[in-house]
């Protein structure tokens, strides 16, 4: 047979190669859960964790469970209650790219020095710690427990790469010195780097 | 004359077994078809997340692309004739790929990993080209796309 006979070729290239999101707290989700076709969307609210110390425990050394006002109990990744609030904070998310990349995405604290009063009074942030858990898991977290830094930007946990990534954090106060009487604010914003 | 010897006999039967032995099978001849009139609608395939939240254990990485392909075979050397064509993806880089395709009615839709063939037409061939309009859907491990890659495959038949 003759003729001019050739093979057809197609162009493929990747239109959205990477994709990341965090979720510090409540999140949103079209649709969720994710594994049934749910997808991520922005959401700004800043969430509190917040403790009451009474005047007679204040500075005794007993640490203080903090509560926050996150309702986020469930995940979206299957709308599983993987953190039992008010007592924890979810935070959890993915980064996804092309080309099989093995390096981690960061996740990171941006940290004040200091949680400050209307009068200038100060608590310094590292007073703050976390645990970490999440309903049903074992083995190591990937946002493990730690402490604040006294300002500065720290490290609080990594993403493998295509991968879902979620713990729930319980915070506490040391309450290890006495600072004057009043309300102690500061604000802590988390990024995620990716490679 | 039929008294024949055990010898002559024993040499008979031999040379027959030998020569089913020997005998070369018939090896059919795959020839690809002219596909020049072939065109897609779009100039490339962009690949999206098939899912766009990865799962816990990083398991799925698959990627989506669709195009539509104006497919033109010339089969003028085979009019009036009745041919089995296959679509043929050779394996080939990135990696592992798979298409599946929807068709106008003329082809046969169906799935394709490469290195491998499925057949997409069988019948009479009355006309000098067979056409039809495909959607393809290409499926790809997401881990395996590093830049802009080609995918090439073809059409092809079998004669004797």
């Amino acid at each position: 047979m003759s003729g001019a006979a050739c093979a057809y070729t197609a162009t493929l290239s990747a239109a959205s190669p990477m994709t990341v999101f965090l979720q510090v707290g409540v999140g949103t989700f079209t649709n969720p859960p994710y594994i049934d076709g749910g997808q991520p969307a922005n959401n700004t609210t800043i969430n509190t964790v917040s403790a009451s110390i009474a005047a007679g425990v204040a500075g005794t050394g007993t640490a203080q469970t903090m509560t926050t006002n996150s309702t986020q109990a469930t995940s979206y990744w299957d709308n599983y209650s993987y953190c039992n609030v008010p007592g924890q904070i979810y935070i959890g998310g993915f980064y996804r790219t092309t080309g099989g990349s093995t390096t981690a995405a960061l996740v990171t604290a941006t940290v004040p020095a200091a949680l400050t009063d209307t009068t200038g009074d100060t608590i310094p942030f590292s007073k703050i710690t976390w645990t970490s858990s999440g309903n049903g898991d074992s083995g190591a977290e990937p946002f493990p427990a730690g402490t604040f830094v006294n300002g500065g930007v720290q490290n609080v946990g990594s993403m493998a790469s295509n991968t879902w990534d979620e713990s729930c954090w319980t915070f506490s106060y040391l309450n290890n010195t006495l600072p004057p009487a009043g309300t102690f604010t500061g604000v802590v914003k988390y990024t995620l780097s990716a490679p | 004359m039929i008294a024949v010897s055990r010898a002559a006999w024993s040499t008979f039967f031999l040379a027959c077994a030998l020569s089913i032995i020997w005998a070369p099978a018939a090896v059919a001849k795959t020839i690809q078809i002219d596909d020049t009139g072939t065109q897609s609608l779009e100039p490339s395939v962009s690949l999206h997340w098939k899912s766009l939240a990865p799962s816990r254990s990083g398991a799925d990485n698959t990627m989506l692309g669709t195009s539509t392909l104006r497919v033109r075979l010339n089969v003028m050397p085979w009019l009036h004739r009745s041919l089995r064509i296959y679509l043929n993806l050779p394996a080939q880089q990135p990696g592992p790929i798979s298409i599946t395709w929807l068709t106008q009615g003329r082809f046969i839709a169906g799935q394709l990993r490469s290195g491998n063939r499925v057949l997409v037409y069988a019948g009479p061939i009355t006309t000098p080209f067979l056409e039809d309009t495909l959607n393809v859907q290409y499926s790809v491990d997401g881990s395996l796309v590093r830049r802009t890659f080609p995918v090439t495959f073809h059409f092809e038949t079998d004669e004797d």
